[in-house]
């Protein structure tokens, strides 16, 4: 795959991934500003240039690699919008081995990212539309940017719904935060946790995300649903959509794929003639109906 | 410098010239890589004098790509003992770089990686330092099918000199600007070819490409194979894959890489290094999900990539140079062009289908 050149690259679609003879691959430093932790093994990251270069400039729905120097590079998405200004934030499940090093830093502490890369939510499109934001797991992560941004320019957008779901109420990303959300003028937050992962006082929906969004019975008409979470909510959470009458135009998600270089040029996020890390994580549904089958 | 292209002008050498001109592009401080044999295994060396060029060669059972992509890189080096981590570039050590006597497949596997790394600061200056000249070929080996995709054993693509047989000696012809000036400093004391020569040495040529005997792809494969990328001859064929990716460390289009840390976290290097998209670590994330579950849908996505995702975004020319090198080596004795048409031979099948 050519690189992308930034002067014929579409201004929505694709970010300048290097800069003439600097190494592409060397990250910017950054330090832990600070942390919270949402679950058990969920931890969100506030981070702020160390290296007094200029803050990072992105869109919210691209991604960044960051760095455990040590560990290695794992891809985050921007989970804060650039309108909550240049500190950057990333939300993190501690699975693997750059996430559980991640896990072992603390405030202070310097990791390196470079980015940001992919494409972007288009925010500016969904201008005059309701919105319905649908996240399951740590796949909340990727719509907490688009989400903070249509909130800082609500008068912007129609209606807004917040579907947040997880196995179990312990496993709820931004407990702490939906509550300011739903404060927001027409402005809806559900929670949601799968059956038999309700705990006692549970005020919330019970009932796997696909099933509670149906409930919700949210008429397709000028709405645009973004969703985000484990392969098998969103193949779930598809064939609601298509009972429901959604145009698959109208329904945008945010893929997750193995990237090592976020470039293009590693080969590992390609399926058909798709990449991931160039030619999304942003896409609709309707372009992913016509990717192959190897997500 | 300066010296005019022509394109028209050649020249007839014996294998004293060519050593004598290596040893002068090796004097000059140039790296010169050709062919050279240890042990009884052909792969490409530097060579460290013109007396050590191997006349006549055998096929390197590796491609020459890693002179350009090397196997493995040091991206940047990083040191955290007094604190903060600092990085460092790694030093440069890129200088004027000769790739002699690579089989026209192999030459054109570079263009192949250009298409795709060519926009690598790293990998682009040292290809711009690399000066390429082509041995056109004197035989047919069994697995070659550089007709098949495109290529011909006397091709000129990725090419800037063409060295070309001819009754004991060879024939030399400049293909660009680079392949002029690199024989500028020796082509005075050679002798100019003749009509007669080249005529004789291009029915030779004919010969070769005959004896290769393999027709083109199929019109519209890339586009055929795309429709079927359900098609159960996947499974089929791709079972007996043993993802041991031999295919892609020999293959001098393949350019697939990782990314890791290596040494402590106080002191070490980030590198890359070559990888495989048949490796079933290649695509499983984090979460144990991994997109390609089996070996079938890794060789199919190897297949594919190469003859159609790659070919349908790059004006219809495939990601294989058909050097046969794959299929010389596969323990299992998958033969990629026996795939392409097997599947190709597949009726239709919905998308969502297969392995």
């Amino acid at each position: 795959m050519p690189a992308p050149d930034p002067a014929s690259a579409p201004s929505l679609s694709r970010e300048a991934p290097g800069n003439g003879n600097a190494s592409p691959f060397r990250p910017r430093l950054f330090r832990i500003a600070s942390y919270r932790d949402e679950t058990p093994d969920v931890r969100t990251f506030r981070l702020e240039r160390a290296d007094g270069g200029g803050p990072l400039r992105w869109r919210p729905g691209q991604f960044v690699h960051v760095s455990v120097f040590g560990a290695g590079e794992a891809v985050f998405t921007l989970a804060s919008s650039p309108s909550r200004g240049e500190t950057v934030e990333c939300t993190v499940r501690a699975v693997g081995k750059v996430t559980e090093a991640l896990r072992g830093l603390g405030e202070g502490d310097v990791v390196g990212v470079r980015g940001p890369y992919g494409t972007a939510f288009p925010v500016d499109e969904w201008r005059g539309s309701d919105l319905a934001f649908v996240g399951g797991g740590i796949g909340m992560a990727a719509l907490r940017a688009p989400l903070q941004w249509v909130l800082d320019h609500r008068e912007e957008y129609g209606e807004i719904v917040v579907l947040n779901g997880a196995r179990t109420v312990a496993d709820l990303a931004y407990k702490d935060e939906m509550g300011e959300w739903g404060a927001v003028p027409a402005t809806r937050v559900v929670r949601t946790v799968d059956p038999g992962g309700e705990s006692p006082g549970w005020d919330g929906e019970v009932g796997l995300l696909p099933q509670v969004f149906e409930r919700l019975a949210l008429a397709p008409q000028g709405r645009i649903v973004v969703t985000c979470g484990p392969p098998v909510m969103l193949h779930y959470m598809f064939l609601a959509l298509g009972r429901m009458g959604y145009a698959p135009e109208r329904v945008v998600t945010t893929l997750e794929n193995k990237m090592k270089c976020g470039l293009g040029l590693c080969g590992r996020c390609n399926v058909g003639r798709f990449f991931v890390c160039t030619d999304g994580p942003v896409v609709t549904w309707a372009r992913l109906q016509g990717l192959p089958e190897d997500l | 410098m300066s010296t005019a292209f022509d394109r028209n002008g050649s020249w007839s050498l014996d294998a004293a010239d060519l050593r004598a001109w290596i040893g002068g592009l090796v004097g000059s401080g140039a790296r010169v890589v050709a062919p050279a044999e240890r042990e009884g295994l052909w792969t490409f060396r530097p060579l460290r004098s013109g007396e050590e060029l191997a006349l006549p060669a055998g096929f390197p059972a590796w491609s020459p790509k890693e002179f350009l992509f090397p196997r493995t890189e040091t991206l940047f080096r990083y040191e955290s003992s007094g604190g903060e981590p600092g990085l460092e570039d790694p030093v440069r050590e890129d200088v004027p770089q000769v790739l002699f006597g690579l089989a026209p497949c192999d030459a054109a596997g570079l263009v192949r990686l250009d298409a795709v790394l060519g926009a690598d600061p790293a990998y682009a200056s040292r290809r711009a330092l690399t000066t390429v000249v082509t041995l056109a070929c004197d035989a047919a080996r069994p697995e070659c099918f550089c007709t098949t995709v495109g290529g011909s054993p006397h091709g000129e693509e990725g090419g800037d000199l063409l060295l070309v047989p001819s009754d004991g000696a060879f024939l030399l012809r400049p293909l660009t600007r680079k392949g002029t000036e690199l024989a500028a400093g020796a082509s005075a004391s050679w002798a100019p070819a003749t009509a007669e020569a080249w005529e004789r040495a291009r029915a030779r040529l004919r010969e070769v490409a005959e004896a290769v005997g393999r027709s083109p792809l199929a019109h519209g494969f890339a586009e055929g194979l795309e429709r079927r990328f359900g098609s159960r001859a996947w499974q089929q064929v791709g079972r007996r894959c043993l993802g041991c990716s031999i295919c892609t460390y020999v293959c001098p289009s393949c350019s697939c890489f990782d990314i890791q840390d290596e040494g402590s976290p106080g002191c070490g290097r980030r590198c890359r290094i070559w990888d495989s998209c048949t490796f079933g670590l290649f695509t499983l994330h984090a979460s144990g999900h991994n997109p390609r579950p089996n070996q079938a849908a890794r060789y199919r996505q190897r297949v594919l990539h190469k003859f159609s995702s790659y070919p349908l975004e790059h004006g219809g020319v495939p990601m294989c140079v058909g050097c046969g090198r794959c299929v010389r080596l596969c323990p299992a004795g998958l033969d990629v062009r026996e795939t392409v048409e097997r599947v190709l031979a597949e009726g239709k099948e919905p998308r969502h289908a297969g392995p």
